[in-house]
């Protein structure tokens, strides 16, 4: 579904998978409620919408459930928790699989080779990945966790999607690298990967939120928000390498 | 041995030994950019500052590289003199500390700014130029590219060779003999915007 929104090249895994576009479409379409819910909202339009997006994009499936956060946010900012989770579902055999967003940024490069590697992109140094991540002014991570019955308190854990935000922490952030597991994807997580990330800059009152995106996914991020070239603005890059 | 590759021959001593300093900065940068299609004329820097750091001097403009004895409210009156919305003055300090890297020309019989630019970035893959400004009164003398030719050849020492920017239409001109291309294979800029979501049906 969702590839990396970032120029030419992508900073953590160099080069795109121009693959992963084909995969956009959504089974379901996920922006209901949103516009609704936003022109209540004052300071932040992603609260209520966001969950109904969730909420309506599984609707059909009903071994899915989805966790609301665990209280009812007022309207002024209160510090976002740092852990979400975003999908929870019970396998035939048991297994409790969660998916979880989190804005801490704990994010082990190797688990982010691996998923570099996963949707092709090619390899960076690993001591510059870690720079570029600790630079970052937010890393989003999307984790699966599997609970089995059977190896009770032996979670298994697993890095499925990521993206990250650099910022001048007043007034600019700039999205980068957004992924999804392949295996993962075409189910609204990118989506709510980038919305989350969206959140949590707009509370920390960064008010210029900005990204590059590949032709392919320029759909994409307008209907999460974002607007090519407002009022003409151009995305300029130095010799780029297309 | 100079690899500068300069066509002319430096007039004094002085001059002389600021060239072989660079040659290993010039080292440096041909590394960084040997992985992409800069041009190899400007990978080796036979291409030299537009204006030498000299001849700025000499007219009265002084180069500097970091936040220490920039006024913030001077700086804020030269953004909105060119038609930047007006900022809090502790938010630009918040926002310059957290720029890794700068640059500003003061102009000494006024001990003012009069150009500026900064880019943030990870430090190691990408940087985005922000807040590229000349005072109305200093413009069309070459300062404007005399800061964004130091500021990336700054970027490239640093091994940065992703450097993006948002361009005005209106400067759009200005940016492209510098090197920058607009929507490189249809990458297009986008921003968010809340007013947007909050109209939206």
């Amino acid at each position: 579904m969702l590839t990396n929104a970032v120029v030419a090249p992508p900073s953590l895994c160099s080069g795109h998978n121009s693959q992963l576009s084909n995969q956009l479409l959504f089974p379901y379409k996920l922006n209901y409620g949103l516009e609704g819910a936003r022109r209540k909202q004052k300071v932040s339009p992603l609260k209520a919408g966001f969950w109904d997006s969730i909420r309506s994009g599984f609707l059909k499936n009903n071994a899915t459930q989805v966790i609301e956060p665990p209280s009812t946010l007022p309207e002024e900012e209160e510090p976002l928790p740092q852990e979400i989770v975003l999908v929870e579902r019970t396998q035939p055999d048991g297994t409790l699989e969660q998916v979880i967003f989190s804005s801490g940024g704990d994010v082990d490069v190797y688990d982010l080779q691996a998923l570099c590697d996963k949707v092709g992109w090619p390899r960076r140094p690993l001591s510059k990945v870690a720079a570029a991540l600790k630079n970052s002014y937010m890393v989003a991570t999307l984790h699966s966790i599997r609970k089995s019955p059977e190896r009770e308190g032996n979670d298994q854990k697993e890095l499925i999607g990521m993206a990250r935000a650099t910022s001048d922490h007043a007034f600019n952030a700039t999205i980068w690298d957004v992924l999804v597991d392949p295996g993962y994807q075409g189910q609204g997580l990118g989506k709510a990967l980038v919305e989350q990330l969206i959140r949590a800059l707009l509370q920390r009152d960064i008010g210029n939120i900005t990204l590059f995106a590949d032709s392919q996914v320029v759909d994409f991020y307008r209907n999460l928000g974002f607007e090519p070239d407002p009022e003409g603005i151009k995305g300029m890059f130095w010799y780029p390498r297309y | 041995m100079l690899l500068h590759g300069s066509i002319s021959t430096p007039p004094s001593s002085i001059r002389l030994l600021k060239s072989q300093t660079y040659n290993t900065k010039l080292k440096l940068r041909v590394a960084a950019a040997s992985a992409s299609q800069i041009p190899a004329a400007v990978a080796e820097n036979k291409l030299k500052f537009s204006i030498s750091n000299e001849e700025l001097e000499s007219r009265g403009f002084l180069l500097k590289q970091s936040m220490e004895g920039l006024n913030l409210d001077q700086l804020n009156s030269v953004f909105v003199a060119v038609g930047f919305p007006r900022r809090d003055t502790e938010k630009i300090r918040v926002a310059l500390e957290n720029t890794d890297t700068l640059l500003w020309i003061e102009y000494s019989k006024t001990q003012k700014p009069v150009a500026f630019a900064r880019a943030t970035g990870d430090g190691v893959f990408n940087a985005i130029i922000w807040d590229v400004v000349v005072d109305p009164s200093f413009q069309g003398i070459g300062l404007g590219k005399a800061i964004m030719e130091r500021l990336l050849e700054e970027l490239l020492l640093k091994g940065i060779t992703n450097i993006a920017l948002y361009s005005e239409p209106r400067v759009l001109g200005f940016y492209r003999p510098l090197g920058f291309a607009a929507d490189p294979d249809g990458i297009r800029g986008m921003v968010y915007s809340r007013k947007q979501n909050q109209k939206r049906k």
